[in-house]
């Protein structure tokens, strides 16, 4: 079932075009990578879904609702939630009340009932030391409690935007696993920014690729990866 | 500080404030009244300073609900008890028509357009002659509250912060703080999480406003008269602030533990020097900002915060 | 093109209520520009610092009124003329500025914007009340005859002294622009305004030009201290309207933009005066800046949302 889809999606920022003409479409239990080289438009477009800023063009469908020029929070509410790629934790919080705010807001629950919800995301996650001030967390941990903050929320499309990014491999590796068992058992649309194309290989079912900000490939990693535009705009950009 | 021992504090402090007129003579009652005064003020600037907005407007919302006050007596004919909360509405209703406009500016522009609407309302009653005065003022010529009683106003201010203290507890216990806390933090992860953020800053706009107006109601009722220059006097917004950044901010007892310390020093500094002593304000802010931004309760409680705000 | 326009349109309407003025109300537009001299020229050091430092000095105003009574103290002492004491005055300024930006604000730099507004909110209240505290409340005057020189036309007199601030302005306004656009120091001080990250990359040292640049700013001010001098009564408060009137300025022209604010305080004075000019409005012309301010601001803010 299709959860999102965006049609010819296009931001443009004073003339340059950050995200130009996007069709795409997420379903429930995928998990699907957004790839490109730097500066390709891979945040700009999770922001525009997120709406944390409002397209130039094109339509964002959700669950079969128009929601492209939806405010963000409203859009939270509804169960589109995603990490950052600068972390931000919520200082004067402690870990377990960063993870109750998306409770509490994007789903209502009373102050109770949205900490019992956040250590039992915090259990599951594997975090411990839940009345710890933020700045005592390791990056593993931030990373963890990130995830869910986000989770929080009760979404049904997750986006991930380089949580492993800093992590060591066997982090990495964990990560990876708790991300998909995540997905699988709360049935749940992911997108997935990463820069590292092995976790992009191993964790995502589907990736789109960006260029530019336009849409160039997509498909499963092992097609795209050989797709010669694919391999340009890398080599291009940088690194695979 | 553990918790039974702060409570039990918070308790002989209550109890002290209340019975004090029992014992305190009428200057110590006259300092008292004067502390609570900014006290509750502190707590409000502090209650919207939660949310990242710092609001060089108090006096100008505290003059509003001054006028507010005395003038629906006086022109009205309102009972005294009424004015008071007639001027907690009536402040926190232009705070919910203003607030519409300027709770979208952000930092200086919104901290520069509180201390303008301060001004232009200063302006305004001051020019308005037939109505408010003018520069003279107004004053209650009978119908004061409690018929002007020492011990009865002492209580009525007590009263004020009593209703500061427990908007600024119930701002801290409920899901307001998270919210206000979230978007000081970063206002676009906030709306990630499902935070309407203009609606949770309208709210605390009003409600600290709505206070600073009652205050204004009470500050008139117990002195029987209001002129521009009195009741929208800088003071009322430089001392609020210099006590709640000396006390800590983002707390209910960092402005009170601020409040104290100041009031007391700027009464004996003020029988000492006539003329400036609220340099010791400006130094402290000045001190304060620079070398201990966690204020005076950085020193009692231990838990290392880090620096406020920007992310690197 | 459209803006080109909209600019043509703007200029040719403010010239046919500028004539309209001269011929309906002459000393509108004499006193309106005299004012809108003294409020440029004290904004535009002002702008200097919100342009490369990202300063909102909330003690602007105040600084001046400091300088003002070291002019006057110093010329009574020495029996100098203020406008003997305009070098002096600047050269302790800038000193007392390269102090206080070191001392202080260099260290909130790094700090939130919120803490630097707090900081010189609090400079300011130290320096008035410090006046304040030495000297009290008393106003101080200098003894000028030259100041009161005025002058006819056809049956209008009005003073001519205070046009020495429209030319102050415009030296200061074209001075700072050519120190900023054709000198070396200039230009390294706009690129650390512009990029401080990236100009400490080609090796500027950011802080040092940081603080040169409050120095220079104060140097002006001072300069206008002592030149204030001339024409009003000093008092620990007199400063403080300044402040608002010169943020006010400076958001109209949009931060950056010195040449701007000549242009906006003309605007401003022109207008405050006009209300002046007219009993039932004369004691609203106060409020003209504080909506002014608002509206700016609100204005900048729609617009920004847009784009």
């Amino acid at each position: 079932m299709i959860k999102l889809k965006t049609e010819n999606l296009t931001k443009r920022f004073l003339g340059l075009v950050a995200v130009n003409k996007v069709s795409f479409s997420m379903e429930e239990g995928e998990i699907l990578g957004i790839i490109g080289p730097n500066g390709a438009g891979k945040t700009t477009f999770i922001n525009l879904i997120s709406g944390i800023i409002m397209p130039s063009e094109g339509l964002i469908e959700y669950k079969g609702t128009d929601i492209t020029y939806m405010p963000a929070h409203e859009r939270a509410r509804r169960g589109i939630a995603r990490t950052y790629q600068l972390i931000h934790p919520l200082e004067n919080l402690t870990l377990i009340e960063n993870v109750m705010v998306g409770s509490i807001f994007a789903k209502g629950h009373g102050l109770r009932e949205a900490r019992t919800k956040a250590e039992a995301l915090c259990h599951e996650l594997g975090l411990t030391g839940l009345d710890r001030d933020t700045s005592r967390l390791s990056i593993f941990e931030i990373k963890k409690m990130e995830i869910a903050r986000a989770l929080a929320n009760e979404p049904e499309v997750l986006f991930l935007d380089e949580v492993m990014a800093g992590l060591n491999s066997d982090e990495t590796k964990d990560l990876i696993a708790m991300v998909q068992r995540i997905a699988l058992e709360r049935h749940l649309a992911v997108g997935v920014i990463e820069h590292v194309m092995g976790v992009i290989r191993e964790l995502t079912h589907r990736v789109i690729v960006l260029e530019a900000g336009e849409l160039i490939a997509e498909g499963k990693y092992e097609e795209v990866s050989k797709n010669p535009r694919v391999v340009e705009a890398y080599l291009g950009g940088g690194t695979v | 500080m553990n918790r039974t021992a702060s409570r039990i504090f918070a308790l002989l402090f209550g109890v002290l404030a209340v019975t004090l007129p029992f014992f305190a003579g009428d200057y110590p009652l006259q300092v008292a009244r004067n502390i609570m005064m900014y006290m509750a003020l502190a707590i409000t600037w502090d209650m919207l300073l939660r949310s990242g907005q710092i609001s060089f407007g108090i006096a100008g919302l505290f003059g509003i609900g001054a006028y507010a006050a005395i003038l629906s007596v006086v022109r009205a004919g309102m009972p005294a008890w009424f004015s008071i909360l007639f001027a907690a509405i009536f402040a926190g209703g232009v705070a919910f028509v203003i607030g519409f406009l300027i709770l979208r500016l952000r930092a200086m522009y919104f901290s520069i357009v509180t201390l303008a609407l301060g001004e232009i309302f200063r302006i305004i009653i001051h020019n308005l002659h037939d109505f408010t005065g003018g520069p003279e003022g107004v004053v209650i010529q009978k119908g004061v509250v409690f018929g002007g009683k020492a011990n009865s106003l002492y209580w009525l201010v007590l009263a004020g912060l009593a209703v500061a203290v427990a908007a600024s507890t119930w701002f801290e216990k409920s899901k307001i703080h998270f919210a206000l806390t979230a978007i000081r933090n970063n206002e676009v992860s906030a709306k990630s999480s499902g935070i309407d953020i203009f609606r949770w800053l309208l709210l605390a706009f009003v409600v600290t406003s709505a206070i600073q107006g009652l205050l204004g109601g009470i500050f008139v009722q117990s002195y029987g008269f209001a002129t521009p220059d009195a009741v929208f006097s800088a003071d009322f917004t430089l001392l609020p602030l210099a006590m709640a950044l000396l006390g800590g901010v983002y707390s209910t007892t960092g402005p009170i533990f601020g409040a104290v310390l100041l009031g007391l020093v700027s009464e004996w500094l003020k029988l000492k020097i006539p003329y400036g002593h609220l340099v010791v304000y400006g130094i402290i802010i000045v001190v304060v900002i620079l070398f201990m931004p966690q204020g005076l309760r950085q020193l009692v409680r231990r838990t290392p915060h880090g620096a406020d705000g920007r992310s690197a | 093109m459209i803006v080109k326009r909209r600019v043509a349109i703007i200029a040719a309407l403010s010239i046919a209520a500028m004539t309209a003025l001269i011929v309906w109300k002459p000393t509108v537009l004499i006193y309106g520009l005299q004012a809108a001299g003294l409020y440029a020229a004290v904004a535009i050091p002002m702008g200097l610092v919100l342009g490369i430092v990202h300063i909102v000095n909330l003690a602007h105003g105040e600084c001046m009124m400091l300088a003002a009574y070291a002019a006057y103290f110093g010329c009574k002492a020495l029996g100098m003329d203020p406008l003997v004491a305009i070098l002096p005055t600047a050269i302790v300024t800038a000193i007392f500025g390269w102090v206080v930006f070191q001392l202080t604000i260099r260290r909130a730099l790094k700090a939130p914007e919120l803490n630097q507004l707090i900081l010189t909110f609090g400079l300011a209240i130290a320096f008035s009340q410090a006046i304040n505290l030495i000297f009290t409340s008393q106003t101080y005057k200098m003894p000028l005859e030259y100041v009161s020189a005025s002058m006819d036309i056809g049956d209008i007199s009005f003073g001519v002294w205070s046009f020495v601030f429209v030319a102050v302005a415009i030296i200061f306004a074209y001075g700072l622009t050519f120190f900023l656009t054709k000198t070396m120091t200039g230009k390294a001080a706009v690129a650390v305004g512009q990029n401080p990250r990236g100009a400490a990359i080609v090796g500027i040292d950011v802080y040092r030009t940081y603080g040169l640049v409050f120095a220079l700013a104060l140097a002006l001010v001072g300069a206008m201290g002592a030149l204030f001098l001339t024409k009003s009564a000093i008092f620990p408060g007199v400063g403080s309207p300044f402040t608002m009137k010169s943020f006010c300025l400076i958001a109209m022209a949009g931060i950056g933009n010195i040449p701007g604010i000549l242009g906006a305080s003309v605007l401003l004075g022109v207008a405050e005066n006009f209300l002046r000019a007219f009993r039932p409005t004369r004691d609203w012309a106060e409020i003209v800046f504080f909506v002014l301010i608002i509206v700016v601001i609100l204005a900048r803010s729609l617009k920004g949302r847009k784009s």
